[in-house]
């Protein structure tokens, strides 16, 4: 256990490097300091500080689910209210160093950006008003989503940004009843015969999801359900068979659990720990399973070479966190260096499981809800998003030789996070994308 | 590297533990580096690390261990970490016998990918459920015979014989080791005795320069 002291000191160095960082950027936005031509931003914003909003309205959203019932609550109402109790509390943003407390501080390091930020009701407003539109505008979602989406929301909202669900809502109910009937016919005919019928390595690859499915999130008490784990061997099973150039690849295993439990959280109430598959009627879980197929399938879409042979997607990455470490923290990357320590070593399963392993289970849906928003350019910003991770403890990593530093680095002290810790890495990895992204040689020596 | 000084050792050995998925190799390494044993461990996704100092035939002994995916996709990744491993635990599971006949294998990717003097044990783990044996242990016994590697059998949930496959591995490299220090027609290991420590098997980057000589 930490000493309270210990946190302050470094929840304060946190917040004096996030501090620094922030003032760089906006150095560099408003002297426009960049060398040559830069562009901040993807998205459409204007070139100024609203283009920071990531970590400005963000606290609004999360809320409700920064304790492990966060997917149950099924009401606005109750969003709504939490977030008055928060705002009724204005201390609350500068007693970050409790864990238990959950609200984000990076606030109160954003208030001078803020402006006119909008209030969190008007958020879920704007939430609704998208998602109410005759034809969803994918763009004004993702931007939405981007800083985190209420739980309640989240369903339809992801749903939209993988493009499974059409963004026309005339036609979205007839799509999502085919594509589950497909899903279904994909049961009958892949997974509901015997072994006989199977070739070899179809038997194989059954044989591996059969492993894995019990080893999935073993440490949150839903997935130990017997129902839980035939529904993901299902959804596994047919993803494999259905993308035979990559096949199952562990750790996929682990990406077919968000899913499941959002999909999950539109028809049972309450914390996941009191969830029952067993109440749902099996067309129930059909359709769950089939969003949870069609969301895998999307999402794995865009990082087809991630899982085929040799996996070079994945290395790709680990190749380019590195070289965005390099530039970002120089003493940490010479220090790596020194030490002999590979990032393949420890970064490997950070992209190979998109950090679902690397942090609290809870936390897993408002990170994926960053990752939805990017889209396809996910794989890009993933390697932001890890840099940001990494150098979480660029200060301890000085200290740590090689042996260290690779079990350090694999086993890292996250069990505690709350939202603020990972709305920092997610800020952070923001503004690193919008100074470094577009300048490929800024700040190489 | 610097060395701490509480980290005093002779000999800086790496092991890699591979074999099939699930057959326990997380849990062997924990068995031994923590004493802990999780029913509720995650598949290992490309490699994980651990290490633990002991004494094996009166020298002090660290050893490196990474602890490799099972499957076969990672094979490309894990294969990497095979390049200087001086041992190697060769995990099967004695209720699985596909996990058993994937064996000779697994040992194909040694010979192909590791140093050819590895050292090599067998392992047969999962003894406590009895019930469910299905590779019998004279079977296993005889074809690590013929293929010349040491072998026993192991649970790590009971923690039988844990500790003893892996001072068996150690003692097995140590001997190994020395033996070929003594024979001067080795030049790479010709001034073993004169340095204090010896670090082998590591990767270059990771080797004392001072006093290694057999990286």
């Amino acid at each position: 256990m930490r000493s309270e002291s210990e946190e302050e000191r470094k929840n304060a160095t946190i917040d004096s490097r996030f501090n620094q960082t922030l003032r760089n950027v906006q150095g560099l936005l408003k002297g426009r300091s960049f060398p040559g031509k830069v562009l901040i931003t993807r998205r459409s914003d204007p070139l100024d500080n609203s283009t920071m909003r990531s970590p400005d309205n963000h606290g609004s959203l999360r809320d409700s689910e920064t304790g492990p019932s966060q997917q149950s609550d099924g009401s606005v109402e109750d969003e709504m209210q939490s977030r008055n109790n928060l705002n009724a509390s204005p201390s609350a943003s500068q007693e970050k160093s409790s864990t238990s407390n959950s609200e984000n501080t990076s606030n109160e390091v954003q208030k001078p950006s803020i402006g006119s930020r909008a209030t969190d009701s008007a958020r879920l407003m704007k939430f609704t008003k998208e998602l109410s539109a005759t034809t969803v505008i994918l763009e004004k979602l993702r931007e939405l989503a981007w800083n985190g989406v209420p739980s309640y929301f989240r369903p339809n909202i992801w749903r939209l940004l993988l493009g499974y669900a059409p963004p026309n809502s005339d036609r979205r109910e007839g799509v999502l009843r085919r594509k589950r009937l497909d899903y279904l016919d994909c049961v009958a005919q892949y997974y509901d015969i015997q072994d006989i019928e199977r070739t070899d390595e179809e038997i194989n690859m059954l044989r591996q999801i059969a492993v894995d499915c019990p080893r999935t999130v073993p440490d949150v008490s839903f997935f130990q359900q017997a129902q839980v784990q035939k529904s993901l061997e299902r959804i596994l099973y047919i993803w494999a068979i259905r993308h035979p150039a990559s096949g199952y690849v562990q750790g996929i295993n682990d990406l077919a659990t968000p899913f499941l439990v959002v999909f999950l959280s539109e028809h049972v109430e309450g914390s996941i720990d009191n969830w029952m598959m067993s109440d749902l009627p099996s067309e129930k879980i059909s359709d769950i399973e089939a969003d949870c197929y069609w969301c895998l399938s999307k999402l794995l879409d865009g990082m087809q070479d991630h899982y085929t042979f040799a996996q070079p997607g994945i290395q790709r990455l680990v190749f380019k966190l590195k070289e965005l470490v390099r530039r970002i923290d120089e003493p940490v990357s010479t220090h790596m260096e020194e030490q002999g320590l590979e990032f393949l070593q420890f970064a490997f399963r950070w992209f190979n499981c998109l950090l679902i392993r690397e942090i609290p289970f809870h936390l897993v849906t408002r990170l994926w809800d960053t990752y939805l928003a990017e889209g396809d350019a996910l794989p890009d910003f993933l390697v932001y998003i890890a840099a940001s991770f990494l150098l979480t403890w660029s200060d301890k990593l000085l200290k740590l030789d090689f042996q260290e530093m690779v079990m350090f680095l694999q086993h890292l002290p996250t069990h505690n996070w709350s939202h603020s810790e990972l709305e920092m890495v997610l800020s952070r990895a923001y503004m690193w994308h919008a100074m470094f992204n577009s300048s490929p040689s800024h700040l190489v020596s | 590297m610097a060395r701490r000084p509480d980290e005093e050792y002779d000999y800086l050995f790496k092991i890699v533990l591979i074999g099939d998925s699930g057959v326990g190799k997380s849990n062997l390494l924990s068995r031994f580096t923590r004493n802990e044993f999780s029913l509720e461990s995650k598949s290992t996704i490309g490699v994980e690390f651990a290490t633990r100092t002991l004494q094996v035939e009166g020298k002090m002994i660290k050893s490196q261990m990474w602890d490799t995916a099972g499957q076969e996709r990672y094979r490309a990744i894990t294969s990497a970490y095979y390049r200087g491993a001086l041992g190697a635990l060769l995990v099967y599971d004695v209720t699985k016998p596909t996990s058993f006949e994937n064996v000779s294998r697994w040992l194909q990717e040694l010979r192909d990918h590791a140093d050819s003097n590895i050292v090599i044990m067998l392992i047969g783990n999962k003894t406590d459920l009895k019930h469910l044996r299905a590779v019998a242990t004279e079977d296993a016994q005889s074809y690590a015979e013929r293929e010349r590697l040491s072998f026993v059998e192991t649970s790590a949930l009971e923690a039988t014989n844990v500790d003893k496959a892996f001072q068996m591995n150690l003692s097995e490299i140590y001997r190994r080791i020395s033996k070929k220090s003594l024979s001067s027609d080795d030049p790479a290991h010709a001034n073993i005795k004169q340095g204090k420590t010896l670090v082998i098997g590591a990767e270059e980057i990771h080797t004392n320069k001072a006093c290694c000589s057999a990286a």
